[in-house]
């Protein structure tokens, strides 16, 4: 049974043969025609007494002859193939993806050097079919397979080389998988590989590296620190011998100042200062070198995210203590219409955007002093160690819905759910009168985590620095996302639901529209791995070993039936143009 | 009547005004009219004497030869008379054939031969068959005027004159319009139209579709007569039979008409105004 609606092209010229069959049916249907007298058609009149008789379908050789060219059809845009003795072998190619690539010595790049040995592979000896599959976090298989060089120079400039890391291991594996252990691999790359002999008869490891001397920003960051943004940099010289450099540093549009970075081989120095909050980018540049990718980075503001709190306590005390640790976080906003948490001591709603937070000390009497069991994955729970502390709470259980956070035994300390709107509803069972969690660490960062978490859940970026390869997590409103990457490609997202993860192909600025917002976020080069060249080596390991073995390929055998419909339709040309085989 | 077979007979009217009918010398009897007879007759053409026969009307006798030798003797002038032509119309459904000009032609061309009688100063009557043979309403008077000439008889001639044959005149001039297409012995009914006549002629008129069969395909060929239907894949050995089968048709009724001594013609119903040199050919028609 052939999967037609795999083959649409068969499907379609399946959908003919009905067709045909109508026509010729429609064709040989008996016309009707007053005559003078069936006097003269004596030779052929038969009785039409005792009812209509059934007559044979009387169809022409013609007929055959078409149905024969349109059943080949269908069959050649099936794309059949068969089995045919072969001895050259396809070839699956494994190209480094990783920036190290681009590291340039002679104004040659590794990357540029692997191209052109693959091109004059394919003039020596072209291989049947090539497949390409990329290294890079992660392989990937480039297009459908090619026969000659032109499509694959088409599928080349997918390799890119901006890749913070080369999974060849990996694609390999992958290779071996498409090629079903017949078609021989090519790894081009920059390195030797793991170990110096390769076993497998059908695998070829060439690097087209060269051992460079390089300086490279190794970790930069920018987070918020108060009312100012610390910047760290940390800068490794990746040379056999000490060197200098020179570091560039602008914010802003002011003018640029420039240091001397001097450093021992393979060593690193990290770089920490603080610049003013509205500082907007921060760019740093070394000097040029061997693999620029990483002599320059960008850092954007940190984003600083607030969340608006209502503290609707109606016991003084109680909210005293939560508006001091609320301040103490740093994450309040100063105001709180509108507000994203209202701590109350019952569990209101407050806006359809509100999560609550409910603070109950009624009945809170029984004070715990562990152990208490702390769900260490949930995001409340994060940094709480609840050491030697005493709780008190009420003896109670936990509402349907609600998922206990801490607990002590079975008294739930701590809860959450989720309603229907996606809201978040907490529960506090503490009484601070008998407890001393007030007054331990554990404490402000509780209420850290609580705002870290609803901070977290409102629309926006999640950080506006990111490292290359890295995904950067978008909460989107529901409205069509646009992000335009460095190189000017967009990509449009027309609905979203909840989270969108942002690949970061490329380092640079990034731009996301959503709705009438849009933001940025810089994505930077830093991988030491990549950026030490000293490891990057020329050479060839592994060899193809020769084909003795005649082997069994699948072939394409579309052309024999395409041949064999075109010999019977020249055959259909010749008696019609005879004024044959018409009956 | 059908306002065609009405423009029809018009236009034969037109077509016949250019000839005459040819009548043959053994035709030369009839009433008395304008045209010499070949027997003795009342005209003032001298053509004769004999002897005085009882019955013989005295104003003729000749008294001087009776002066002279006593014997009564009769002078004979030559008789004037009116020939007649006698038009039998094959009146069968075959004769209004769908989709071709046969009826038409045939009102036509019994409109032409009419005119052409009247042109040779000859008196007509029109047959048509169907129960029987009918003299057709007003067949006396130019074609023009013809009516009720209705082609939708289920008989054939020849059945036609079995229930009711035609009252034709003595030594007329018949002509038989048919297309010929019925089973049957040609010869029964030639003897019976050539009996008594002057002379006979067969008009074979045939529509183009009766001429040559049809394009190769299926074919559902139904009688016009009887409804009959029958199935037939024509290729070119049908079509070569169908051929054969006319001219073996053809050729039966022309053994026939040599036989009783009758000329047949056969003409094609769309072409039957380049035809009319056949009628010539078998001295039925002469240029007026």
């Amino acid at each position: 049974m052939i999967p037609f609606l795999t083959y649409p092209l068969a499907m379609i010229a399946l959908a003919t043969v009905p067709a045909l069959a109508a026509i010729y049916i429609l064709r040989n249907r008996f016309r009707r025609k007053q005559v003078s007298s069936l006097v003269l058609w004596r030779f052929h009149v038969q009785s039409k007494s005792g009812g209509a008789k059934i007559h044979r379908l009387q169809l022409p050789l013609l007929f055959f002859l078409e149905l024969l060219a349109l059943l080949l059809l269908v069959t050649a845009a099936t794309g059949p193939h068969w089995k045919l003795p072969q001895s050259a072998r396809p070839l699956i190619v494994v190209l480094d993806d990783s920036f190290s690539m681009r590291a340039v010595d002679s104004g040659v790049s590794a990357q540029t050097r692997a191209r052109d040995f693959l091109e004059k592979l394919f003039r020596q000896s072209p291989p049947p079919s090539t497949r390409l599959i990329l290294a890079g976090t992660e392989p990937r298989s480039l297009g459908s397979i090619a026969k000659n060089w032109s499509e694959v120079n088409e599928l080349l400039p997918q390799w890119k080389c901006w890749s913070p890391d080369a999974s060849i291991d990996s694609a390999i594996t992958l290779a071996a998988e498409l090629g079903k252990q017949q078609a021989n691999i090519l790894v081009l790359t920059d390195h030797k590989p793991a170990g110096e002999k390769i076993t497998n008869p059908r695998l070829e490891w060439h690097a087209f590296g060269e051992p460079l001397d390089n300086f490279a920003f190794v970790n930069a960051s920018r987070t918020a620190f108060g009312d100012e943004d610390r910047c760290l940099l940390e800068i490794a010289n990746f040379s056999g011998a000490a060197r200098t450099t020179k570091l560039l540093i602008q914010t802003g549009t002011n003018a640029a100042q420039g240091s001397l970075v001097s450093l021992g081989a393979r060593e690193s120095q990290r770089l920490v200062f603080n610049i003013p909050t509205g500082t907007p980018l921060l760019r740093a540049e070394l000097e040029a070198d061997s693999l620029a990718e990483d002599n320059e980075i960008q850092l954007l503001p940190p984003i600083r995210k607030r969340v608006r709190v209502q503290v609707a306590l109606t016991n003084e005390n109680l909210s005293a203590l939560a508006n001091r640790t609320l301040d103490a976080t740093g994450l309040r906003a100063a105001i709180s219409e509108d507000p994203e948490l209202v701590i109350s001591d019952n569990d209101v709603i407050a806006g359809s955007n509100s999560w609550s937070l409910c603070w109950s000390t009624a009945g809170a009497t029984n004070a715990y002093t562990g152990p208490f069991i702390v769900d260490t994955s949930h995001p409340l729970a994060e940094g709480v160690a609840l050491e030697g502390v005493i709780w008190a709470g009420a003896e109670m259980t936990n509402a349907p819905g609600d998922i206990p956070v801490i607990l002590a035994g079975n008294v739930p300390l701590l809860s959450a759910r989720e309603d229907v709107a996606g809201r978040r509803h907490l529960t506090l069972n503490f009484n601070p009168e008998l407890s001393t969690l007030q007054d331990t660490p554990d404490w402000p960062i509780l209420f850290w985590n609580i705002l870290k978490w609803r901070a977290a859940e409102t629309p926006g970026l999640s950080d506006s620095n990111a490292r290359l390869g890295t995904e950067v997590t978008l909460k989107t409103t529901g409205e069509p996302v646009t992000v335009i990457q460095p190189d000017g490609t967009k990509a449009v997202f027309p609905k979203t639901g909840g989270e969108l993860a942002l690949e970061t192909p490329m380092p640079g600025i990034y731009s996301v529209a959503m709705g009438a917002t849009t933001n940025q976020f810089s994505v930077n080069a830093l991988t030491a791995d990549e950026s030490d060249l000293s490891a990057c080596t020329t050479g060839q390991w592994g060899k193809w070993s020769e084909d003795t073995e005649r082997r069994l390929e699948e072939t394409s055998a579309v052309w024999v039936f395409g041949l064999l419909a075109l010999g019977l339709l020249c055959a259909h040309l010749y008696l019609v143009a005879a004024g044959k085989g018409t009956r | 009547m059908r306002d065609e077979l009405r423009q029809a007979l018009r236009d034969g009217e037109h077509l016949g005004a250019r000839y005459a009918l040819q009548i043959p010398q053994v035709a030369a009897s009839g009433w008395t009219g304008s045209r010499s007879g070949r027997r003795a007759g009342s005209s003032i053409d001298f053509q004769d004497y004999r002897e005085y026969q009882p019955g013989d009307d005295l104003r003729f006798i000749d008294w001087g030869i009776y002066a002279r030798t006593d014997r009564l003797t009769v002078k004979l002038f030559r008789e004037e008379v009116v020939p007649h032509l006698d038009l039998v119309l094959d009146g069968s459904r075959s004769m209004n054939l769908e989709k071709s000009a046969k009826a038409g032609a045939a009102a036509q061309l019994a409109a032409l031969l009419a005119t052409a009688a009247t042109n040779a100063q000859c008196t007509q009557a029109v047959w048509f068959s169907g129960e029987g043979f009918q003299r057709l309403a007003n067949d006396t008077l130019t074609p023009s005027a013809w009516d009720k000439l209705e082609l939708d008889s289920k008989r054939t001639p020849e059945r036609s004159f079995e229930i009711m044959p035609p009252k034709f005149r003595r030594l007329a001039v018949r002509v038989f319009v048919s297309d010929l297409l019925w089973p049957g012995e040609p010869l029964q009914i030639l003897r019976r139209l050539r009996d008594g006549a002057a002379a006979l002629f067969v008009v074979q008129l045939l529509a183009r579709d009766d001429a040559t069969p049809p394009e190769h395909g299926n074919l559902r060929v139904v009688d016009s007569e009887t409804g009959d239907e029958s199935e037939i894949y024509i290729d070119s050995a049908i079509a070569k039979q169908y051929a054969d089968n006319l001219a073996q048709l053809q050729q039966s009724w022309a053994d026939a008409c040599r036989q009783c001594g009758a000329q047949m013609t056969t003409i094609i119903a769309e072409d039957l105004e380049n035809s009319l040199g056949e009628l010539e050919s078998i001295q039925l028609l002469a240029p007026a």
